[in-house]
């Protein structure tokens, strides 16, 4: 694939190593209609070629891939607004007809001082390590970029210092909140907001597993099914997990980089395997750790934890009873609490009423 | 609590030789399908005497325990002696008898043992 389900332009990517320039297409407001698309994105080569799998979508796609195919021969980048009728919205994912404005920027992959190309390959790891980034870039005008990434790091510059901290100032907002398009000095730069994809580890090869592998694959979630024993981790069970593991559940569970992009959920309600894994979890900086049981049982195993020497705040960070309060019974229903509940933590929100 | 609860109960909490043994000259793997107990238990063998052996387990209360009391009593015993250890002898170092359907349970470590000392020998049960 020539990008990664965020759409970062990959120079490491060999389809991607044919094209002398690429546009790279970002959907970056909508007018008229709700923004649910905000930062989708594409990228065309020479020829209009589509490189990788993810498109804006709709009518759209012709229309970018008809101005960045002059913008890929004669250089440049620019703002396209593109106006929709209502079936046309619909196609992508927008509620009624108006406006779209898709921001296309010309980058070339092989070229090591490409702002855009180098901002992507610093955001590139950023992701791989769990953290999360946004990508600024002025909407308009000459190419620059700014990579900021949710533990501070940064990476490239629009151009001064001072644009810099504004920049980054506003960032730490859309980390929180999504991609937008923010004004500073009278311009405007639109802030792309790029989560790491989260890996859910799931230990327990039972009912709510098997729901959570499914509603997973939906989310574009990587899973990881876990279990000591054979006869319940098999494929027939769990066609939709990206990986089943047998084995020693612990040592299985440590293997895995504990980033902020990992979710691990102790759905086998024995504690021979979670005290094993929260043993070596607590200290390790994964995103969510969450553990089925009672709130008794949970405090029960707080209490174990906390004579072997783990802190109040550590042991906080055990999320028992698991998932959000939805009020379901059903593995299903449960399976869906929980993700509701990773979704909500990797969001940085409440999982309250929109 | 019965003396058996409350060995089981202190050996889970407090498990002795749990960790990898250093210099081990055999590492095995055992596990109970059905219940999932996981246990790994590894040995340091000089000239047919156990000079240290411990023990890393994902595995039940009783399990763990019984884990804890073997690797504490085999060591500075030969071979032989180790695996001429039975269940019987599990039973008596815990205080009693395991509940009915959990012996297997007590008796993973016990087999686990004798895997390793036998592929240590070079004899392959």
């Amino acid at each position: 694939m020539a990008m990664s389900s965020n759409g970062l332009i990959d120079r490491r990517d060999p389809q991607l190593a044919e094209e002398s320039a690429v546009v790279l297409a970002t959907l970056v407001s909508a007018t008229g209609s709700t923004s649910k698309k905000v930062g989708a994105k594409m990228i065309v080569g020479q020829s209009g070629r589509l490189l990788g799998g993810v498109t804006i979508g709709g009518c759209v796609d012709a229309q970018v891939i008809e101005a960045a195919d002059a913008l890929v021969a004669n250089g440049g980048r620019r703002l396209l607004s593109i106006s929709l009728d209502d079936d046309e919205a619909w196609e992508i994912g927008l509620t009624c007809g108006g406006t779209v404005n898709v921001m296309l920027d010309r980058a070339e992959p092989a070229r090591a001082g490409d702002a855009l190309v180098s901002a992507h390959a610093f955001a590139a790891d950023l992701l791989a390590q769990g953290n999360a980034a946004v990508v600024v870039t002025p909407v308009e005008g000459a190419q620059a970029a700014l990579v900021v990434s949710d533990t501070d790091a940064r990476s490239g510059s629009l151009g001064t210092t001072a644009l810099d901290d504004a920049a980054a100032l506003l960032a730490v907002d859309v980390l929180r909140q999504g991609a937008r398009v923010e004004t500073i000095d009278d311009r405007q730069y639109f802030f792309d907001r790029l989560a790491p994809q989260t890996t859910l580890v799931i230990v327990g090869a039972g009912q709510i597993a098997m729901s959570l592998t499914r509603f997973a694959r939906e989310l574009e979630m990587h899973t990881i099914v876990v279990d000591g024993r054979e006869r319940y981790a098999t494929r027939e069970r769990f066609p939709d997990a990206d990986e089943l593991r047998v084995g020693m559940p612990s040592e299985i569970v440590a293997s895995i980089a504990p980033t902020k992009g990992v979710a691990v959920t102790l759905v086998a309600h024995d504690y021979k395997y979670e005290l094993p894994i929260l043993r070596r979890l607590l200290r390790e900086p994964v995103g969510y750790i969450g553990m089925l049981g009672s709130k008794k049982r949970g405090a029960a195993m707080r209490d174990m934890l906390r004579d072997e020497g783990f802190t109040d705040d550590e042991l906080a960070r055990i999320h028992t009873p698991i998932g959000l309060d939805l009020g379901g019974k059903s593995a299903a229903e449960v399976a869906l609490s929980i993700l509701a509940e990773v979704v909500s933590i990797r969001s940085g929100k409440l999982g309250t009423r929109a | 609590m019965t003396a058996f609860r409350t060995a089981v109960l202190e050996h889970f909490r407090h498990p002795r030789n749990r960790g990898p043994v250093d210099n081990a000259t055999v590492s095995i793997d055992g596990a109970n399908p059905l219940c999932g107990d996981r246990i790994r238990i590894q040995l340091r063998i000089e000239r047919d005497a156990i000079a240290a052996a411990g023990f890393t387990a994902d595995a039940c209360a009783l399990c763990t325990a019984a884990a804890s009391v073997l690797t504490e009593h085999v060591r500075g015993m030969t071979t032989g002696e180790a695996t001429a250890l039975d269940a019987a002898w599990i039973n008596s170092a815990l205080g009693g008898e395991p509940p009915h359907g959990r012996e297997k349970c007590a008796q993973l470590p016990l087999d686990t043992l004798r895997r390793a000392v036998a592929s240590s020998s070079g004899v392959h049960e």
